[in-house]
């Protein structure tokens, strides 16, 4: 519509994510690259989907199978590349470690791992909102507006900004319920993460049907609400684990 | 209480590089959107010499058009960079540089005033001539004196190398599309071959710097480390990449960092750390409390446990200490533009003077990042990751080899990859997929 309602879309599917990234990575260098890498590996994942899927592209309008099919082959992609990153992060940080011992400093803090963990994730969902969103917001600069058939209560750039934001939110944390849970080899965690990316992928099947987005957008941020919360008892409970771990030795 | 984790400090150096390439990117990336620059098919350039590329050519003969633009390019390179060569070999160290100034005047007055009021005039900001003329002129001159000379503030000498980046990357744009593409991929085959090859006129220009211990006259950007807290503690900087890389030697632990001279932490930030080891064979008149640039006394020579001592040339001494680990890499990236004017290297020393990277990879980087712009968002990101992911490659490269490395050609294959797998593969897909409002 503007050049401010440009700004706007871009910032509500973004804005948290840019405040995150301001106050935890910015300080760290090596949490740049992380993200950087994540974000990377993201966008391979999409390429490869996309070169799978070419030969049958434009699917059908009309049709809701092959859309679910689609959505079902990209999140078990994504989410057995999610572990092979994770395999990749554990040879990381054992050299981190060595290189640690090496120059006599302290190794990995569980506040490090997490921290890398959370760039990692923020990465994923930046990309997932760059790609999904952004990239379809230069319309949006400059005079008119677009609407969708199935919704048309609101711009296509606003509900699209709207989606990511959830999605951001999903793919960041739990990222870091993902780490934690291969780490500790706890089953309830490894399997929850895979099950949030699917169910959040369906949901958005619902905006199939005309008017669809009435109810699929609420439940998306049901399900990343369950995410956040989940993320954060899980955080919270591993760090009063490791202060009362740590609390008999400190002089 | 807490001892200061590993991860506060690890990859500063890499990022010190990457936040001016990002920058410059993305201002070259804002200036193609709001400028709307299209190829004009009608500048005859050097790069445009024998084949104008016309829109409604055939794709065959575009196909040819373009092969032939970027043969004669690089030809005309590689010939300018030989002549660098000999210039350098007989001495004219001092022609060299008047001539980077002129250049460096020539492309911040007139193609950066180009742009300054295509801007004007696009934005419509009321500025009256005279005002603008002696706003550019001004600019212009502060570039001209930051390139070379040794009192200015690192800060401003790195802005002006983007900016000259962003210039002349955004007058790149103006080529046609094909002719674009075969150029970028011409000029990383060439940087890789004048680099690595014996024969390569890069290669001999290292050497030749090396052998005489003088430093290029050529336009880096040098992505200094400020002093770090961490004195007396070996903290970021180039030693600890390579020492996580390459498994480095245990010397890294004896380091002491320390500004020259005891001076007050305002002025210091400007000029290098210096790395002591033995306190003992410091020059009689201890470290004097000016330092001149000490860049000055740079050695690029590889090895040596000795010591070396340099002198400035405003006769400032300083006591260089050098570990038994080899200087690190140099990385050359080269290229040209109309006004045949020559990049620079990249290199990385163990002083923790952190990495230096050629202007022309500043350039050609955000060429290939303008041209996605021009179609669209998608494959700009896509692009800059490929770079980034590029660059970082090749920085690891640079710890591991310990020698010049080119800084062009992973970055650039990478990026023309992404540009055509994102275009041709990904954008029917995510496109398809958004607009029917179903996201993963």
């Amino acid at each position: 519509m503007t050049v401010a309602a440009g700004i706007g879309y871009a910032l509500l599917a973004l804005g948290p994510s840019l405040s995150l990234f301001v106050s935890v990575i910015s300080r760290k260098p090596f949490l740049i690259l992380t993200l950087l890498s994540s974000t990377l590996v993201w966008l391979v994942s999409l390429i490869v989907l996309s070169g799978l899927w070419r030969p049958f592209l434009p699917l059908k309008a009309n049709v809701v199978w092959p859309y679910a099919l689609l959505v079902l082959s990209s999140v078990c992609f994504q989410e057995a590349l999610r572990f092979l990153f994770w395999k990749l992060y554990m040879r990381l940080e054992d050299v981190l470690d060595s290189f640690a011992d090496r120059i006599s400093r302290p190794r990995l803090f569980l506040t490090d791992k997490l921290q890398i963990a959370l760039a990692g994730g923020l990465g994923h969902g930046v990309a997932h909102a760059v790609f999904f969103c952004l990239s379809l917001l230069t319309p949006a600069f400059g005079p008119a507006t677009f609407y969708v058939d199935r919704f048309s209560k609101v711009p296509f750039f606003l509900i699209s900004a709207i989606i990511a934001l959830a999605f951001v939110t999903i793919h960041t944390f739990s990222m870091v319920i993902a780490f934690e849970g291969y780490a500790k080899g706890n089953k309830v965690d490894q399997v929850i993460v895979p099950v949030i990316h699917l169910s959040a992928g369906m949901l958005t099947l619902v905006n199939f049907a005309s008017e669809g987005c009435v109810i699929g957008v609420p439940l998306l941020y049901l399900v990343a609400s369950l995410t956040l919360l989940h993320c954060g008892k899980m955080v919270w409970q591993r760090l009063i684990e490791s202060r009362n771990q740590s609390g008999p030795t400190l002089r | 209480m807490e001892s200061s984790s590993i991860l506060d400090s690890l990859g500063v150096e890499i990022i010190g590089v990457m936040a001016p390439v990002s920058i410059c990117m993305f201002l070259v990336v804002l200036l193609t959107y709001s400028l709307s620059v299209t190829s004009d098919p009608q500048i005859r350039t050097a790069a445009n010499l024998i084949y104008v590329e016309n829109p409604s050519d055939s794709a065959t003969v575009k196909l040819e058009g373009s092969l032939e633009n970027a043969i004669v390019f690089v030809v005309l390179v590689a010939a300018v960079t030989f002549v660098l060569v000999l210039l350098f070999y007989y001495n004219f160290t001092n022609f060299l540089k008047h001539y980077m100034r002129f250049s460096a005047f020539f492309v911040l007055g007139t193609m950066g005033g180009a742009i300054f009021l295509s801007i004007i005039q696009h934005f419509s900001i009321p500025v009256d001539s005279i005002t603008c003329f002696v706003l550019l002129f001004n600019f212009t001159v502060l570039g001209t004196l930051s390139v070379f000379s040794e009192g200015m503030p690192i800060v401003v000498r790195q802005c002006y190398m983007v900016v000259m980046g962003i210039v002349v990357a955004a007058w790149f744009t103006k080529l046609p599309e094909w002719t674009t593409w075969f150029i970028l991929v011409a000029l990383a085959l060439y940087d890789l071959v004048a680099v690595l090859a014996p024969g390569g006129p890069l290669k001999l220009l290292v050497e030749l710097a090396s052998t005489r211990d003088e430093e290029l006259p050529a336009m880096v950007y040098e992505a200094r480390p400020t002093v770090s807290s961490h004195r007396g503690r070996n903290g970021g900087g180039g030693s600890s990449l390579r020492v996580l890389v390459g498994g480095g030697v245990s010397d890294s632990g004896s380091v002491e960092l320390q500004a020259v001279g005891n001076h007050d932490a305002t002025h210091n930030l400007d000029y290098n750390a210096v790395a002591v080891m033995d306190i003992d064979s410091v020059d009689g008149g201890g470290r004097s409390p000016l330092a001149g640039n000490p860049r000055e006394g740079h050695s690029a020579s590889p090895v040596s446990s000795e010591h070396s001592r340099e002198l400035a040339s405003i006769g400032n001494r300083e006591s260089v200490a050098e570990e038994e680990m080899s200087p690190l890499v140099e990385l050359m990236g080269w290229g040209d533009n109309r006004e045949e004017e020559p990049r620079g290297l990249e290199e990385s020393d163990n002083f923790d003077r952190g990495i230096k990277l050629g202007l022309g990879d500043f350039i050609f980087y955000s060429v290939l990042v303008g041209r996605a712009a021009m179609y669209d968002l998608m494959t700009v990101y896509a692009c800059y990751l490929a770079i980034i992911s590029g660059l970082g490659c090749t920085l690891i490269l640079l710890s591991v080899y310990n020698k010049a490395l080119p800084a062009l050609p992973i970055s650039i294959m990478l990026g023309v990859v992404f540009y055509f797998l994102t275009r041709l593969l990904m954008e029917p897909f995510v496109v398809g997929m958004t607009t029917n409002l179903m996201m993963f």
